[in-house]
């Protein structure tokens, strides 16, 4: 049996167990559209009056990208592992060929499958609901890489956070604490000039900083340079996926 | 015989909590070796070093490599309260931990096998408790494992399920398969098990044959009869070379074979004592364990009903009789000396 073999093995059964988790399927795909109604709909973007909101619609995808790009793998990921552990299934995996590394690649592809598809009801509905622009085609097939990456940076990062939480509830409480103020300090709904001087720096510490800029450079300001944003965000990724699968519990 | 597993001098310490204290152990090809003990003696832990799922110190090898290194093709495992995915049916569970393997079984084999080819489209929360930890033991053999380790296989399946579990589990011994299994259940364990180890406090204090065990550490068949005059009823049996000992409500008569028992019911008769009943059983590793490990069971009369109970769930070793069938008892067994 080759390691791809095993990898889908492991997806499809994870596959299988989110799909049929009808709540979690809901607010995964509920939650985006809520936001886009909120934000794009009922505020509405207000370009002469400063403030929140104060650039066109289509300055704001990224922002709307970034809520699951961000949320669901670090919950999903980090429940997982919880779960996975409560239920002492990783002593069972501990003893079959499936590596810690192939255990986490196959739930990154479900998420980035998850996300993909949740990605794509956002920008149809920035697009229907909003007078944002249809982005180039070229912008359209760019988001991919920076999605992929950005779901495997995080899926990293919920592999840490369920090694390190004790419980569920506690992944979840966790994956919220961080999540939050780094959707709303990465450059996505708060511009830099909304932010006092010497916070400038600390948002470049974010890495969905590196999301943000990129998906924006590719759909909202074509032209713009999005290749050290992608090449960081690729090296994050790397990074946090590594640290993530040996976070991954073996042993006791 | 070659060994499949081997343990020299295994400790393991959580804290200042020694949960594995030296353990030496030794499971032989295709053996079937049964590991008891109280909740917290350690058995749990035994299995994870065996498996390789927790560090600890000593030497460890099965089927000649340390417990990381086996092959993980030649092993199997059921955890102590495992529990997989409770969104996939029973096939869809099969198929995926078959899939993770270089090798499986064929899915509606192992269906079969653990008894579960009716329900294998339901989902593993559908399912009964029973059913559920039978998916888990089906689980443990998608790669038809050379040693299984199972850690208690049959908590929470009923009697008659457990029962088609242990016909499982004496099939795949038979096929040459080593199995080690924790349980709680002694019937369990005398029944499936070639060689039994009681771990106490860590430490792995008896092993041997069930039959060994029970003529080391058992004691003899009992006697018990309820009473409401017990001293006076112990005197008696004493005074004709019994030995008896007086409980609050019973008495409690040692070494006693079935031929025996009129004997002893015509003591009491002609000492005109009445009774309620008579408990006969023979001595069963329930009794090795209780001995062992220095449990009791709380109130008065407790190793009788401890000995009743045990063989009970043999259900070919206890005799009861009430005091109105007493005298059938006796007959029955002078006729039986006839």
């Amino acid at each position: 049996m080759s390691r791809a073999q095993r990898i889908r093995a492991e997806a499809t059964a994870a596959w299988h167990s989110f799909l049929r988790r009808r709540t979690a399927v809901f607010f995964t795909f509920f939650f985006p559209v809520l936001l886009v109604v909120i934000f794009g709909v009922l505020v509405r973007t207000q370009p002469t009056d400063g403030g929140l909101f104060a650039e066109p619609a289509g300055y704001y995808l990224p922002g709307y990208l970034a809520t699951v790009v961000l949320f669901t793998p670090l919950s999903r990921v980090g429940s997982e592992i919880a779960r996975h552990r409560d239920d002492n299934r990783f002593e069972k995996l501990a003893t079959t060929p499936l590596t810690r590394v192939e255990w986490l690649l196959a739930h990154t592809v479900v998420n980035v499958a998850i996300i993909g598809l949740a990605s794509l009801l956002i920008l149809g509905l920035v697009l229907l609901l909003t007078d944002a622009a249809v982005p180039p085609l070229s912008g359209l097939v760019l988001l991919i890489p920076f999605i992929v990456s950005a779901v495997v940076l995080f899926c990293g990062f919920g592999a840490l956070l369920g090694r390190l939480a004790d419980t569920q509830d506690g992944v979840i409480a966790a994956s919220n604490t961080i999540a939050l103020p780094l959707l709303f300090l990465s450059d996505t709904f708060i511009t830099l000039e909304q932010l006092p001087a010497w916070f400038g720096p600390l948002v470049a510490l974010s890495p969905l900083t590196y999301f943000a800029r990129g998906v924006r450079a590719v759909t909202y300001a074509p032209g713009d340079p999005y290749a050290t944003e992608l090449a960081v965000l690729a090296v994050l990724a790397v990074a946090f996926f590594v640290a993530g699968a040996y976070a991954i519990p073996r042993t006791d | 015989m070659d060994e499949a597993v081997v343990a020299a001098d295994v400790t393991k310490r959580y804290g200042e909590t020694v949960a594995l204290d030296g353990v030496d152990l030794s499971v032989a090809d295709g053996e079937v070796f049964g590991l008891i003990g109280p909740n917290g003696a350690g058995k749990t832990t035994l299995v994870r070093a065996l498996t390789g799922t927790t560090a600890v110190d000593g030497e460890i090898a099965v089927e000649g490599n340390a417990p990381t290194a086996v092959d993980p093709d030649r092993i199997g495992l059921l955890p102590q309260s495992f529990s997989p995915p409770a969104r996939l049916t029973a096939r869809e569970l099969i198929d995926y931990y078959g899939g993770l393997y270089e090798t499986a079984r064929e899915t509606d084999e192992i269906l079969s096998t653990v008894g579960l080819a009716e329900d294998a489209d339901s989902y593993y929360e559908t399912l009964s408790g029973g059913q559920q930890r039978r998916v888990c033991v089906g689980i443990a053999l998608v790669n038809d494992p050379d040693v299984l380790f199972l850690d208690e296989p049959t908590t929470g399946i009923d009697p008659a399920g457990r029962r088609s579990l242990w016909s499982v589990l004496e099939t795949l011994a038979d096929g040459g398969t080593t199995i080690l299994l924790t349980s709680h259940s002694m019937a369990e364990v005398q029944r499936l098990s070639d060689r039994v180890g009681l771990l106490q406090a860590g430490r792995l204090v008896a092993v041997g044959t069930p039959a060994e065990l029970i003529d080391t550490h058992g004691g003899g068949s009992r006697l018990v009869i309820d009473t409401d005059a017990a001293d006076a009823a112990a005197d008696a049996l004493a005074a004709e070379g019994f030995d008896a000992t007086a409980e609050p409500t019973s008495i409690i008569v040692e070494g006693v074979s079935p031929v025996d028992i009129g004997d002893a019911v015509a003591v009491l008769s002609a000492a005109d004592i009445a009774y309620d009943s008579l408990t006969w059983a023979e001595p069963s590793l329930e009794d090795v364990y209780l001995q062992l490990t220095g449990e009791t069971f709380e109130g008065a009369g407790a190793r009788g009903a401890a000995a009743t109970a045990t063989a009970a769930a043999d259900s070919t070793t206890t005799a009861v009789v009430d005091g109105d069938s007493a005298t059938q008892a006796e007959q029955a067994t002078q006729e039986g000396r006839q």
